[in-house]
């Protein structure tokens, strides 16, 4: 049969790329760069109690201190005296989304939040540049104890002490340049409490939107599941594209208690001028489950491996991603495990596509303690090139120390294959909707693990178009 | 004499998380007494076979320098691998799995090279066999290049073996040129003492059609390196690698292999199969790089290591970089101890777990030394095997 090439259109972005204007009469913008000054005002503007100012200060000390990583994308094209570090609108965070200022509600009503909320979620969290600027959670939801509310009134409520004792703790400043960055200048993101026991049946979902020119991002998500409870959660991004880079360095830490389960969602569609440096991880406990779903389509470059710590005896962790790098982009992604307890298992199966110039890296590292012994690890990554000028790398690690483990690993990289194809056309199906058929197939293991209408986002943003001639 | 060594040695091709300590890695060693700085003489030396001996190491890569140009052919296509780290070996006469740094301390202590040309169309049934018989104490640095030419073929068997106490140093860097339709079978079985520093390091081209086949057994030495780079730069040119090792005690195995596809339709096939006990630790990075142009292409590389000891440490980087559409890469690794099923079948069949245990050290060692085109040297390496198990 003949080698005629597919053609994959480029994602159509128009959803997510309208601009809202940020002027000086609604928003506060820091000034660009990154000193002691910028991280005070920040601390300032967020009324912080002293120890978490104090701990900036050590974060920004840490910044400078720690090299850029030489092993991933190039990040020469941010420059972080470009970058402002905290933009706002000075109005209050809102419990009802008729009273968020219009300009910012007319964004997330583009966006399809207040209408996922009413059908399908348990509370949401809209994030607008630097701030939360609406959060709101179901009255039953809440009745069960569920605290889901914004980072900075938790660190003055009730639940100081826990975000004390839980904050930057499982992801520690020293862990990388990025981490150090996030714990000077964060601002915004959610903070989650589900108590012992509680089962939460409809997942909560938070928003985060980068709309501002040249600004960094850098919401903080604390989530705790206490034992025995049960959460789903759900990340969203986007971003208007700009000329200038844009940076996220979010951070989110997952405590998953014993016995409990989470499961935490992203669709990441950051515009193609954003630097997203972000970091997650999460810490197991007995009998525990950590679900991640991750699908990774925006963004010029993305250093992001969510990391999971099988502490507890029998933890388990399941990862599911995609990544679809296209035009321009740089995406390397993956996840890192470490199985700490007895019996822990984990499974890694991810996806990636490349074409028109774009570099899919996948990158992941699998460690087995000598504490963890009968561990199981099992990994798969698979990626399709569809031309022969982008890229898909797979750089995989396994450090196992014990011999009471069992590792499995298989990847393959490779083109869509001419008899599938031939056969599928055997069955009276064309060529194109042959070739449409498999891309989605390929991709059909991520979509199938995510809520329905983000399984339809996925497909949209996807949005294949096969031609033969 | 004696000399300090401080080599960066086996860089990964592209570098990864700096917390798992696989970038790279270092031979630090100080006062190493070195005697010999030659190849020791071949048994007999084949028909169609002739021997340059004593060329300087420099001159001796005078061969890749003259073709750097087809070896190093630039794909056109710019895009990088994140992390790259091929820029560090542009200095090398021909890319080796090592590294620049075993290129320099050979010119630096001056080490000959010993050329064996094997001429056009010549087809050598007898392998040319080097024994490197290491004394206690016995410490040396030897080089070879071997160069066949079109049509030809070769064997090339390195037996490195001394008393299994004995301490020492050696040192081999071994540089092939398969040029059209040749085909260069390298055997190294490394038999040394437990108390030996031992390094390979291994580079190699491949013309159209040329063809490198490479069978290592490493189970001696008590800290060990090897590389292996090919360039699989010829159309439907191919690498073929079976490797056993059994690292035991408190050693070490530090391995860096890499198939550079290049050329259209090229294969590689790279099988590792290994055995740890005791406190033994093992780093095993290996690389399919499918670039630009090499439409048609394969590479498969597997992994298949039996951990016999809590305290094992084992590493393993399986890499597929791509920037090519119509190639089919794939790598498998199988890691772990004996299953339970098979020890309830061999218990079943009256084999208690022990027996069990040499039966399939024996299995996956025996796979590989069975390949060794020479019957003394296949016994010997089975019974060195016996007598471990």
């Amino acid at each position: 049969m003949s080698e005629n090439k597919q053609i994959v259109a480029d994602i159509d972005r128009s959803l997510y790329d309208f601009k809202d204007v940020e002027n000086e009469k609604d928003f506060y913008r820091m000034e660009e760069g990154l000193t002691k000054e910028t991280v005070l005002k920040v601390s300032e503007e967020k009324n912080d109690p002293e120890w978490m100012r104090d701990f900036r200060l050590h974060c920004l000390d840490l910044y400078e201190q720690i090299k850029m990583p030489n092993w991933g994308p190039s990040i020469e094209g941010l420059d972080m005296d470009r970058i402002s570090s905290y933009v706002r609108h000075k109005s209050d965070m809102k419990g009802k989304w008729e009273d968020v200022p219009e300009d910012i509600k007319n964004t997330f009503e583009k966006l399809g939040i207040p209408q996922a909320e009413r059908e399908s979620l348990a509370g949401v969290g809209a994030q607008y540049d630097s701030e939360l600027v609406y959060h709101n959670v179901k009255d039953e939801v809440a009745a069960q104890g569920v605290i889901y509310t914004d980072l900075e009134s938790a660190l003055h409520g009730e639940y100081a002490d826990m975000i004390k004792e839980h904050f930057m703790k499982l992801v520690p400043p020293t862990d990388h340049k990025f981490a150090a960055l996030h714990g000077a200048v964060w601002s915004g993101g959610s903070f989650v409490y589900v108590p012992k026991g509680v089962k939460v049946d409809i997942p909560l979902q938070s928003y985060f939107r980068l709309n501002a020119a040249g600004a960094g991002q850098f919401e903080h998500t604390l989530i705790i599941v206490d034992e025995g409870a049960d959460l789903h959660f759900i990340e969203g991004c986007s971003a208007p594209k700009y000329n200038v880079a844009n940076l996220h360095a979010g951070c989110v830490e997952l405590f998953v208690g014993k016995n409990a389960r989470l499961r935490y969602s992203t669709i990441e569609n950051w515009s193609k001028n954003m630097y997203n440096l972000n970091t997650k991880r999460a810490l197991v406990e007995e009998n525990g489950i950590m679900e991640w779903v991750s699908g990774s389509f925006g963004s010029h470059t993305s250093y992001l491996y969510p990391m999971t710590i099988l502490k507890g005896n029998d933890s388990k962790m399941e990862f599911t991603g995609i990544t679809f790098a296209g035009k321009g982009q740089n995406l390397d992604t993956g996840a890192k495990v470490v199985h700490q307890g007895e019996r822990t298992t984990s499974v890694i199966s991810t996806k990636s596509i490349s074409k028109d110039g774009g570099i899919g890296t996948y990158r992941s590292s699998v460690t087995i303690q000598k504490t963890a012994k009968k561990a199981k690890a099992s990994v798969s990554c698979d990626s399709l090139m569809l031309d022969s000028i982008s890229r898909a790398d797979t750089i995989p690690a396994m450090d196992i120390r014990t011999d009471d483990a069992d590792v499995g690993h298989e990847a393959k990289i490779g083109r869509i294959s001419d008899e599938a194809v031939f056969y599928l056309m055997s069955r009276g199906i064309s060529e194109e909707d042959a070739k449409a058929m498999i891309v989605s197939g390929f991709a059909n293991p991520v979509s199938k693990e995510l809520p329905l209408e983000y399984a339809v986002e996925m497909n949209n943003l996807i949005k294949l178009e096969m031609s033969g001639h | 004499m004696n000399a300090d060594l401080n080599m960066k040695v086996n860089v990964l091709p592209v570098y990864t998380y700096n917390f798992l300590h696989v970038n790279d890695s270092t031979i630090n060693s100080s006062d190493i007494k070195i005697d010999n700085f030659s190849t020791p003489s071949a048994n007999s030396l084949p028909n169609g076979v002739e021997l340059k001996k004593d060329v300087s190491f420099e001159e001796a890569g005078s061969i890749f320098r003259k073709n750097k140009d087809r070896i190093m052919v630039s794909t056109g296509v710019p895009g990088e691998p994140n992390g790259d780290t091929s820029g560090r070996d542009d200095g090398q006469a021909l890319r080796t799995g090592m590294g620049i740094d075993v290129d320099k301390l050979m010119i630096e202590l001056g080490v000959k090279t010993d050329i064996f040309t094997v001429s056009e169309n010549t087809k050598v049934s007898e392998p040319i066999i080097l024994h490197y018989d290491m004394a206690d104490g016995e410490g040396s640095l030897s080089a070879q290049v071997v160069h066949a030419c079109k049509n030809s073929e070769v064997t090339v068997i390195m037996d490195y073996n001394s008393d299994k106490d004995a301490s020492g140093f050696l040192g081999v860097s071994t540089r092939l040129l398969a040029e059209e339709g040749a085909r260069i079978t390298l055997v190294k079985t490394q038999l040394l003492g437990k108390e030996f520093l031992h390094f390979d390091d291994i580079g190699a081209a491949c013309f159209d059609k040329g063809e490198v086949k490479l069978i290592s057994l490493e189970l001696g030495g008590k800290q060990n390196w090897n590389g292996c780079y090919t360039n699989l730069v010829g159309k439907e040119s191919a690498f073929n690698c079976d490797m056993g090792y059994l690292c035991r005690d408190d050693h070490s195995l530090d391995l860096n292999y890499v198939a550079d596809h290049r050329g259209k339709k090229t294969n590689a096939l790279m099988q590792f199969k290994g055995v740890l006990m005791e406190e033994a630790q093992k780093t095993l990075r290996f690389t399919i790089d499918f670039k630009n142009g090499s439409a048609g292409s394969a590479g498969d590389e597997q992994e298949d290591t039996l951990l016999l000891s809590p305290d094992v440490v084992n590493r393993t980087m399986p890499i597929i970089l791509c920037q090519e559409e119509d190639v089919d890469g794939r790598h498998g690794a199988t890691i772990g101890q004996l299953g339970e099923d098979l020890l309830f079948y061999m218990q079943s069949r009256g084999i208690d777990e022990e027996e069990a245990k040499r039966i399939m050290i024996k299995a996956r060692l025996e796979s590989v030394s069975r390949l060794i085109p020479d019957d003394e040297l296949s016994q010997k390496v089975q019974y060195y095997i016996q007598g471990i198990v």
